[in-house]
């Protein structure tokens, strides 16, 4: 018996457990496996196999019952993540539906998740865009938050490292704000974005659109082919998952490249409840796992535990993870666990209607969705009546129009020969939002989930700062759109709630105190050195850029560190 | 509903072989399962001879017989919110009843021209705002289905799944005609 046992704990032994499967875990559990250690990923959703789970991707659009629709019995049954753009008939067995995992929004917000094997990693909308020092100093400049205790130079070969693996498509644009990175080929903007770029260049100088660089295959290297990726055939129609492995995917790339290594152990419906803290060891020691179906209780053990779990819900496994040493969640002797959590501001959007360039149309889709203006707010010192900036899309399609106006034989020929319509272009913003105290994550005191874990409280809300920028995102662009002689111009203020920008950030924030920071600049916790969280919870300020690349960079680094803490037995 | 309880146990009895003779289908009901809308048999041919007289059958298919009438429904009731299938629903009625009134027959009795004469008033606005709601909803849904149909995905207007390309400038005389859009 007693030998069994040992056995039983010797199985469920690991050198390393990383929670979550999505694009900071998948990173994870590539450098560990890749470094040689038996690796543990936890992931609470089901298995998504590269090519085999797809089950929409072939799909024409006539074989989807609701031509891509929902239902109105999803939508009333939804309504949160009905809001997501990217939940439709073709992709919504990738989204949690609301009743599946209950939280409490003690303001609005839209928590969008994907909890299965690559969570939104077969889901996001795959800009990848590095941060600059402009970003890292900006809280010590404008004091708010905590000084990041990590500069560009920190992170510049990390960026590079996991951009070369990934592969990511752009141009080196020589800008100081938004550094060049390993690229392929970017993809090309097209006649009015170039125009608008020109334009823009001429008439403000500091102001550029650039393709937005993205991590899609381009034109594939060989690191890329050797994970049996090959290249994107621009049929944008991610959401779904890509036969092609043709963008960046746990599922199409670090985790088969994990799993070929043989050090890989992946675990699907499993529900971390808590990281387990060993009070005489002084040490975390492994974590504890409720089986999402079965609901029973397992405990794993490794020396290094990663927690990749999205960054709410790594606050919420952190904040569960109670001992004596703990008794407000792992690593918090501060209180400030779950606290300073922030998002992206993207309620503003600006259309317009162009009419030149009759001559040139597009064809094909392009994968980068066109340009990208990167912030040119407050830069390199303060500028305006609000704290940092935004940076935004923009793009212009144009597309064949049928005349609908008729019916019957001449309805019919409209219909089957379209004509070229005008030049549209449009706009989105991408705000940085100031992470406060009163924005913050806690536990429900009385109520739980089907798995008996606290319900996560949300209360997070915008602010004084964010309709500031509003308006000055939509002044700004506004003008640049009339200099530009872009005509019929629309301004929306989609007021949504926090959350479905799905960049939700914060709550175990890097800092180099432990008295007002969570994580160290490795991402270790500062109280609890062998648990290191590198997904959206370890961000000290959010800035503009879409996080994941950061978040893979970070997590690459940081796997780097562990090893070598632990080679040197300091974890 | 008696009936409907006597099919349904018959289909069980019969171990569940859904071959329904379209004799045992309820002569008041339509062919397509709804849950929210009530369309009566003669309300769906009214919509079949509505739909192929928006897109009528020429040297290629038209929309009856795409079955776009049975796809505007399903739509309607399982896609719409509530108030526009109210309006789809009481328009529906009213549409039906202005036929009668102006032609003497139901729309699916009417005469090609016939119903043309009647479409071609509701088309260009001519009728009672609710007659104008339906309609506008069944256009909607038909031009909808028939561009997204397989016929004109797969034949009329080639829709690429796989285009492989991305042309940034692509010049506009050259252009040929897809639903890629």
């Amino acid at each position: 018996m007693a030998n069994l046992n040992v056995d039983s704990v010797k199985q469920r032994t690991f050198d390393a457990i990383v929670v979550g499967s999505g694009i900071s875990g998948g990173w994870a559990a590539k450098e560990f496996t890749e470094k040689g250690l038996k690796t543990l990923v936890l992931e609470r959703g089901r298995d998504v196999k590269h090519l085999k789970d797809y089950p929409t991707t072939n799909l024409m659009p006539y074989e989807f019952e609701h031509r891509g629709e929902l239902t109105r019995e999803i939508k009333e049954k939804n309504p949160v993540v009905s809001r997501c753009y990217a939940f439709r008939e073709d992709a919504m067995h990738f989204f949690v539906k609301d009743e599946e995992q209950p939280y409490v929004q003690e303001k609005p917000f839209d928590w969008i998740r994907g909890q299965q094997v690559g969570g939104k990693s077969l889901l996001w909308a795959r800009q990848t865009q590095r941060w600059s020092d402009l970003d890292f100093e900006g809280p010590a400049r404008d004091g708010f938050a905590v000084d990041w205790p990590i500069r560009y130079k920190d992170l510049a070969p990390w960026y590079s490292y996991v951009e070369k693996f990934a592969g990511i498509s752009g141009n080196a644009d020589g800008l100081e704000e938004l550094p060049d990175g390993d690229f392929l080929p970017a993809f090309p903007l097209n006649s009015v974005e170039d125009y608008f770029k020109k334009q823009l260049k001429t008439q403000y100088g500091n102001r550029h659109v650039i393709s937005a660089r993205c991590a899609h295959l381009s034109k594939p290297n060989q690191i890329h082919l050797d994970q049996g990726r090959a290249q994107c055939q621009n049929r944008v129609l991610c959401q779904r998952g890509c036969p092609f492995g043709g963008y960046f995917s746990s599922n199409a790339s670090t985790l088969p490249w994990a799993e070929r290594t043989g050090n890989l152990t992946l675990q699907p419906h499993a529900v971390v409840q808590e990281v387990i803290y060993d009070e005489k060891a002084a040490r975390a020691t492994g974590v504890r796992v409720i089986h999402a179906q079965t609901k029973d209780v397992t405990e794993y053990y490794a020396p290094v535990i990663f927690v990749n779990a999205s960054a709410f819900s790594t606050n919420q496994i952190l904040l569960n993870s109670t001992s004596h040493r703990f008794p407000n969640g792992l690593g918090n002797d501060n209180g400030l666990l779950g606290k300073y959590v922030a998002f992206h501001n993207y309620r503003a959007r600006i259309s317009a209607e162009y009419e030149g360039f009759q001559e040139y149309a597009t064809d094909g889709r392009n994968p980068a969705g066109g340009g990208y203006i990167p912030r040119f707010r407050n830069l390199h010192q303060q500028e305006t009546d609000f704290l940092r900036g935004y940076a935004a899309g923009f793009r212009a399609d144009r597309s064949k129009v049928e005349d609908k106006s008729g019916f019957g034989a001449e309805l019919k020929k409209q219909l089957l020969n379209p004509t070229w319509g005008t030049w549209k272009v449009g706009s989105h913003m991408m705000g940085e939002t100031i992470p406060k105290e009163e924005s913050r994550l806690s536990l429900s005191k009385n109520q739980k989930d089907a798995w008996g874990i606290p319900l996560l409280n949300i209360s997070l809300d915008y602010d004084a700062n964010d309709d500031k920028m509003v308006a000055d995102y939509h002044a700004q662009l506004e003008e640049m759109f009339t200099k530009a002689g872009f005509t019929n111009i629309q301004k929306t203020d989609s007021k949504q709630a926090p959350g479905l920008d799905i960049h939700e950030m914060g709550g175990v924030r890097m800092g180099h105190d432990p008295k007002t920071s969570l994580l160290n600049k490795y991402n270790q916790l500062h109280a609890c050195p062998n648990v290191y969280v590198t997904d959206g919870a370890c961000m000290t300020s959010t800035s503009t850029q879409n996080p994941s690349l950061t978040y893979m960079a970070l997590t690459a680094r940081a796997v780097d560190h562990a090893v070598r803490e632990r080679k040197k037995q300091n974890i | 509903m008696k009936r409907r309880a006597a099919v349904k146990g018959l289909l069980i009895f019969t171990g569940g072989l859904v071959l329904l003779p379209s004799c045992m289908l309820e002569r008041d009901k339509a062919s397509v399962q709804l849950k929210h809308l009530e369309v009566s048999g003669d309300d769906e041919k009214m919509l079949a001879e509505l739909v192929e007289t928006l897109i009528p059958t020429t040297d290629t298919a038209g929309a009856k017989t795409l079955g776009l009438h049975k796809f505007t429904l399903k739509m309607v009731d399982e896609v719409y919110g509530e108030e526009d299938q109210r309006a789809f629903q009481d328009g529906m009625a009213a549409f039906q009843k202005q036929t009668k009134k102006q032609t003497g027959s139901t729309f699916a009795e009417c005469t090609p021209p016939q119903r043309q004469e009647v479409v071609a008033a509701v088309n260009a606005g001519n009728a009672a705002p609710e007659v104008l709601a339906f309609y506008k909803i069944v256009k909607d849904q038909t031009i909808l289905g028939y561009l997204n149909s397989e016929l004109v995905m797969t034949k009329l207007r080639k829709y690429e799944l796989v285009p492989s390309r991305y042309l940034a400038y692509y010049p506009v005389k050259a252009a040929k005609v897809t639903s890629n859009g």
